[in-house]
């Protein structure tokens, strides 16, 4: 199918992907690329040297603290910190007046004050920094602050804020919008369907709990504000700042420290704000900021709760003909992402399978908890879980095994998802092939040591779109440079939050360029030197970001060849660079090393230098259909299989063995793939069995990994990894992306295998022990 | 009766403890608040920064340092509480930038990720193998069940203490 | 004000020295988490960490004498069947090593899994303070929501358990491991086939099941005793609803897990 091309850059941009790599005349096997390199930042984060944001912090800077709202929804009547700025050692105690920006911010929608000033709207919400000389004299300055309220009634369920005079969350209502998918005539087909299963499933708020708490520094000179965050798009976070705090574009550089996981809860700005006022309050000093792990729970988004109403009818023979879906989805306070990833629910609402007829509604509803955001699945986490969830029942209803259920209905290589868009490269029936196979699954035994154990097996299989898609513009842009000393440095804002994207990068670059790793310096993440690379989210870096690099690194070898041509005085085609070497193929005795070409290339005025920019379009989905041609750039498909024993007495469910399959197209790095793999899984066992913030009256009851528990290396089995590559021809050496989709088809395949050992379906989760046993005694 | 050795400093400001311990290898005099956490005083006043604090409440192992070859949450002990013992944190593992057995095995089988919590488990690994060199599964469960790693999935990590303990026990031999 | 004594007498001079009392500090599992948090400062630590003969643990006639600051790492090695499990079940290695039987009986946690163990074995703890000592059985040392029989000058010195029961324990949580207990049960057999039973977080302290212990002792242990004894126990409970789990499920597990515990103990 052809895409439309908006402008020149894209176009260039798809010419360089049709012939990406520059070494036309060169084959044999790739001598970096699909290589078990060793993570290049390993050795120093095993000996502790790495320095993360609360590393970069020293008694003699200035430290600041956050005041939170008292009250989920209030009204702000009073501020008053004048108490506060009396304490010795108080420097500066800055609220909303202070502010000369906007005020506002949010990824989409700028909706949330920075430091609140009329209303708070959950505890989270910011009303004053107060910095001080410690950070002990700082949290005592908190609770001098203040604050008068007139408290509003506390909205903290979907059902209230719908009610027609519930009281508005924001001026605009409790509505933050609403997503529609029309394929087909859903309603008429489910009509004659021969079989309809209908269910309801709610999916719970979860954190991401990275280690590495929010913390980090800032620093004003007059000229520059310097902030030292971790985030996930620093140039989309300069620019929000910017707007905030009232200052150019120009005066912020973000830089990036070692980030101590990310899973999305770093996309949405967290202290960046109110370190960068602080430091443009007081010029000249350095001011550290650092989040408690309760205060970390609190103040940040949260996965989206979503309740997912979802009928799904089939023929009698298994086709499906008919889905319709209603997304119910609890956005919490603000905006945040929420819109896209609704808008990720109604895109995937079937998943990989053939659905003629698919309708699917999200409406996105504020209340006063927590704002919801991304976290890694972002909105097809639920979804997964809700339609692996009704194939299993609709198997159940018809007798039928539900693996046979699934092949039955899966997308093959040219039909359509329920946006329509074809996908050429269907792969989701070889990765459920390969699963079924491992696990043995027509020979799975159900034999256990007593009668109260039961033992369960799941699968599932999932599509996920990758990149932002539905028109948005998404672009990753790279640089290549050879240094005077022999290096090729590689430039991106791309992020490395522990996935592995400083490898991902690096081996590109040798492999394209013909050097050995350790002769390429990746130079990632600070705004004053890097090129926007787009956020590190929506599994993309290695898509959008590998190709950028690796056209980047192409360009700088033709210009490296053309040196090394004119120095040799050989042909240019016959020119290849191999081990950082370049010379003639006939004779290869004559070398230029990688400095020596340096040296040349300066003396002949060449730049050394390319940048590369990816930037493949979409096309955006019809408001009322929800059909686009092109949603997303491409897709990527899982599949898992897993065993599990359930006490039936206690509820306890013990994940016995997992077999996880992804299309990743190509493993750059097939290690760090089977890494990405195994923690998404694990993510997605803790999801499912035991993590859930625990809302009461907007408060969070359980802020701290006392109570908020994480999966120990005790409820993790041996994850067993196949890896397929079906390469895709717009990622880089064919690489597609692997980040999300690990965790997204983990969900379901445990919640099936639950439901195979019990004979009933789990509706609400986490399928806590309580939760089980619950479902295994209603009548 | 054994003649009591009494020390006495106040707790909040005033006077300071003076601790006296050895720290990875080296003896250390330090005048320290008696409030400050173990971690805390690695952290700011010895600017060890290997040593991570993530959930401050013993729930995360990020924090593990050995005291006298025992793996202990500095994140729960106060500073004084070191006095005349020997800690070693992540930064005394490896010698003349030759890495130890634990942390080579992490490098090379990707355990590390984000690797916030790799000194904690390092610190886990290192005192499971020090007091039994050839630990069954079970027993390295028992060992490295009190670190919570994020990213990883735990499979990489069991698998790069197995090939430690594997290579320490061909060493000793 | 910082204190490391390093006897005992020392130690307990400043418990009744300071006018304040003094916080015993050990592990620090309880009183650095709440300090951590903002939730305590307190005025003076009296350090139990540097006081050898607190780690002690000697070998009696059909009993173990444990100093007070006998760590969890020490307790898992015991062969003392629940009382070892209960301590290798509580948080992770790092936490063993730090957190202390004595510690985890004074603050008195619903959910204290060493104590449930030792109030299953019928331990004795001795009581010291400058005034001299007193033992007291343990069943008789929690008297409500974290009170203790303890007075404010008070340490406790020795926790006395018996070699001679045969013992269980089992532990529910939500995860595989570092679990504080929905429901944490431990049972024991004396010598004279009398049946002991306790459990953590089903009420305000941990408790004992006496009747459902009466009706095992004057009826027999078998398989129909056994499931009676369970449905005594779930009507001998009040545990409350939390954001751990709800009421009910509380009481279902811990039929559940008596039962387990006591038909293991009588197959063995």
């Amino acid at each position: 199918m052809s895409q439309p091309i908006d402008n020149l850059e894209e176009a260039v941009a798809r010419l360089h992907v049709a012939s990406k790599s520059s070494s036309a005349y060169e084959s044999g096997p790739r001598k970096v690329v699909g290589k078990s390199a060793e993570r290049l930042d390993a050795v120093e984060k095993a000996t502790g040297e790495t320095k993360y944001g609360q590393d970069l912090f020293d008694k003699k800077f200035l430290f600041a603290k956050v005041l939170r709202a008292a009250h989920p929804h209030a009204e702000i009547l009073r501020i008053d910190t004048r108490e506060a700025k009396k304490l010795p050692g108080v420097v500066a105690v800055i609220t909303h007046s202070d502010v000369t920006g906007t005020n506002m911010h949010g990824l989409i929608r700028r909706d949330q004050e920075v430091l609140c000033s009329r209303k708070v709207r959950y505890l989270g919400d910011a009303l004053a920094v107060v910095v001080a000389k410690t950070e002990e004299i700082a949290i005592e300055a908190l609770g001098r602050i203040k604050v008068d309220y007139k408290p509003l009634p506390n909205i903290l369920t979907m059902e209230d804020a719908l009610k027609p005079d519930a009281p508005k969350i924001h001026t605009e209502g409790n509505v933050l919008g609403e997503k529609h998918l029309r394929r087909g005539d859903a309603p008429a087909a489910m009509r004659e369907a021969d079989v309809v299963v209908e269910d309801i499933i709610q999916t719970q708020t979860v954190d991401h709990a990275f280690l590495d708490l929010e913390a980090g520094r800032a620093r004003y000179d007059g000229k520059m504000l310097t902030i030292e965050v971790a985030g996930q798009w620093l140039h989309e976070e300069r620019r929000l700042i910017a707007l905030a705090i009232g200052l150019p574009l120009e005066q912020l550089r973000l830089i990036q420290p070692a980030t101590g996981g990310a899973f999305g809860g770093r996309e949405d700005i967290s202290i960046q704000i109110y370190l960068s006022l602080a430091a443009l309050k007081l010029k000249g000093k350095t001011i550290c900021l650092r989040y408690s792990r309760s205060e970390s729970m609190v103040a940040r988004h949260k996965r989206h709760p979503m309740r997912v109403h979802y009928k799904l009818g089939a023929k009698k023979d298994g086709t499906l003909v008919a889905a319709q879906v209603t997304f119910y989805v609890d956005k919490g306070a603000y905006a945040s992402t929420g819109i896209a990833a609704m808008r990720k629910a109604s895109s995937h609402a079937t998943g990989p399978y053939k659905v003629p007829n698919v309708w699917a509604d999200v409406i996105g509803v504020f209340t006063n908890n927590n704002p919801c955001g991304a976290m890694r699945g972002f909105g097809a986490v639920q979804t997964a879980i809700a339609y692996e969830g009704l194939m299993d029942r609709l198997a159940v209803k018809l007798g039928m095994d539900k693996a046979e259920l699934r092949m039955k209905n899966l997308i093959h290589s040219g039909d359509a998802v329920t946006t329509g868009q074809i996908v050429p490269n269907a792969t989701g029936v070889e990765c459920f092939e390969a699963v079924l196979k491992k696990i043995d699954w027509k020979n799975r035994s159900y034999e256990t040591a007593a009668p109260h154990l039961k033992r369960g097996y799941g699968v599932s299989v999932i599509c996920f779109g990758l990149g932002y898609g539905d028109g948005f513009p998404d672009a990753s842009r790279a640089r290549c440079k050879l240094t005077a000393d022999g290096m090729v440095e590689v430039y991106s804002s791309g992020i490395d939050v522990g996935q592995g994207l400083i490898n991902m990068i690096a081996q590109i670059v040798a492999e394209e360029v013909g050097v050995p790793l350790e002769r390429v310096r990746p130079i990632l993440a600070d705004t004053q030197l890097t090129p926007e690379s787009g956020s590190t989210s929506a599994t993309r870096q290695t898509y959008f970001t590998g190709s950028a690099v690796q056209l980047a690194a192409s360009e700088l070898k033709k210009q490296l060849q053309d040196i090394a041509a004119a120095h040799l005085e050989e042909l240019v085609y016959e020119i290849k660079i191999d081990n950082g070497e370049a010379y003639n193929v006939f004779r290869p005795e004559r070398r230029l090393t990688l400095r020596e070409l340096a040296r040349e290339g300066k003396r002949r005025g060449f730049s050394l230098e390319a940048m590369g920019v990816y930037k493949p379009p979409t096309v955006p989905e019809d408001t009322a259909t929800g059909q686009s041609m092109r949603a997303f750039v491409t897709y990527l498909f899982g599949s898992h299989a897993c065993q599990v024993l359930v006490d039936t007495e206690t509820g306890e469910v013990k994940v016995e063995r997992y077999i996880a399959c992804h299309d990743v197209g190509k493993a750059i790095n097939p290690d760090q793939v089977i890494g990405q793999i195994q923690g998404g899984v694990t993510q997605g066992i803790g999801m499912v069995l035991m993590e859930e913030v625990v809302m009461k009256d907007g408060k969070i009851m359980n802020p701290g990994f006392t109570d908020y528990i994480l999966p120990t290396i005790r409820d993790v089995p041996e994850i067993e990894c196949i890896v397929l590559e079906n390469p895709d021809p717009g990622g880089p050496f064919g690489a597609r992306g692997v980040g999300e989709p690990p965790l997204i088809a983990c969900g379901p395949a445990v919640m099936s295998a639950i439901q195979d050992a019990i004979g009933k379906p789990i509706r609400i989760l986490p399928a806590t022990p309580e939760r089980v046993w619950r479902t295994i005694s209603e009548k | 009766m054994k003649k009591a050795r009494k020390k006495t400093v106040a707790a909040n400001g005033g006077s300071l403890w003076p601790l006296r311990f050895t720290l990875n290898g080296k003896k250390v005099s330090a005048k320290v608040q008696p409030t400050q956490t173990l971690l805390d005083f690695l952290r700011i006043e010895m600017g060890l920064t290997g040593t991570k604090g993530a959930c401050l409440e013993g729930e995360c192992g990020s924090c593990y340092v050995l005291v006298d070859g025992r793996p202990m949450n500095s994140c729960l002990m106060l500073a004084p509480q070191a006095q005349d013992r020997t800690v070693t944190t992540i930064e005394g593992f490896a010698h003349n930038k030759k890495l130890d057995v634990i942390q080579q095995k992490f490098v090379e089988c990707g355990a590390v990720q984000c690797g916030y919590c790799t000194p904690g488990l390092i610190v886990a690994a290192k005192a499971l193998l020090t007091e039994n060199p050839h630990p069954t599964r079970e027993e390295f469960l028992v060992g490295m069940e009190g670190n919570i790693c994020r990213c990883t999935g735990y499979n990489k990590i069991l698998r790069a203490c197995e090939l430690a303990a594997d290579e320490m026990g061909l060493k000793k031999k | 004000m910082f204190y490391q004594p390093n006897v005992i007498e020392e130690a307990l001079g400043l418990k009744a020295e300071l006018k304040d009392g003094g916080t015993f500090i050990a592990g620090g599992t309880d009183v650095v988490v709440l300090m951590n948090h903002g939730k305590a400062a307190p005025e003076n630590f009296i350090d139990l960490t540097h006081i050898p003969e607190l780690r002690a643990i000697h070998r009696h006639d059909g009993a173990l004498e444990l100093a007070g600051n006998v760590t969890y790492a020490q307790a898992g090695k015991l062969p003392v069947r629940c009382l070892a499990l209960a301590s290798l079940s509580v948080g992770g290695p790092g936490i063993r090593e730090l957190g202390t039987l004595a510690g985890n009986l004074a603050s008195a946690s619903p959910a204290g899994d060493g104590s449930t163990a030792l109030l299953a074995l019928d331990a004795e703890v001795e009581l010291t303070s400058v005034r001299g000592a007193r033992r007291l059985p343990l069943d008789k040392f929690f008297l409500a929501y974290r009170k203790t029989a303890l007075a404010v000058d008070e340490m406790i010195t020795k926790i006395t358990v018996p070699t001679t029961y045969r013992s269980d324990w089992s532990k529910n949580g939500k995860r595989g491991a570092m679990n504080i207990s929905i429901v944490a049960a431990a049972v024991a057999i004396t010598p004279k086939k009398e049946t002991r039973i306790a459990l953590a977080s089903v009420a305000a302290t941990p408790i004992r099941c006496y009747k459902a212990e009466k009706f095992l002792t004057e009826n027999g242990l078998n398989a129909g005793t056994i499931r009676q004894a369970a449905e005594i126990v779930r009507t001998e409970i009040r545990p409350i609803t939390d954001h751990r789990a709800s009421a009910d499920y509380k009481v279902h597990l811990s039929g559940v897990m008596v039962r387990r515990l006591l038909e293991n103990l009588v197959k063995a």
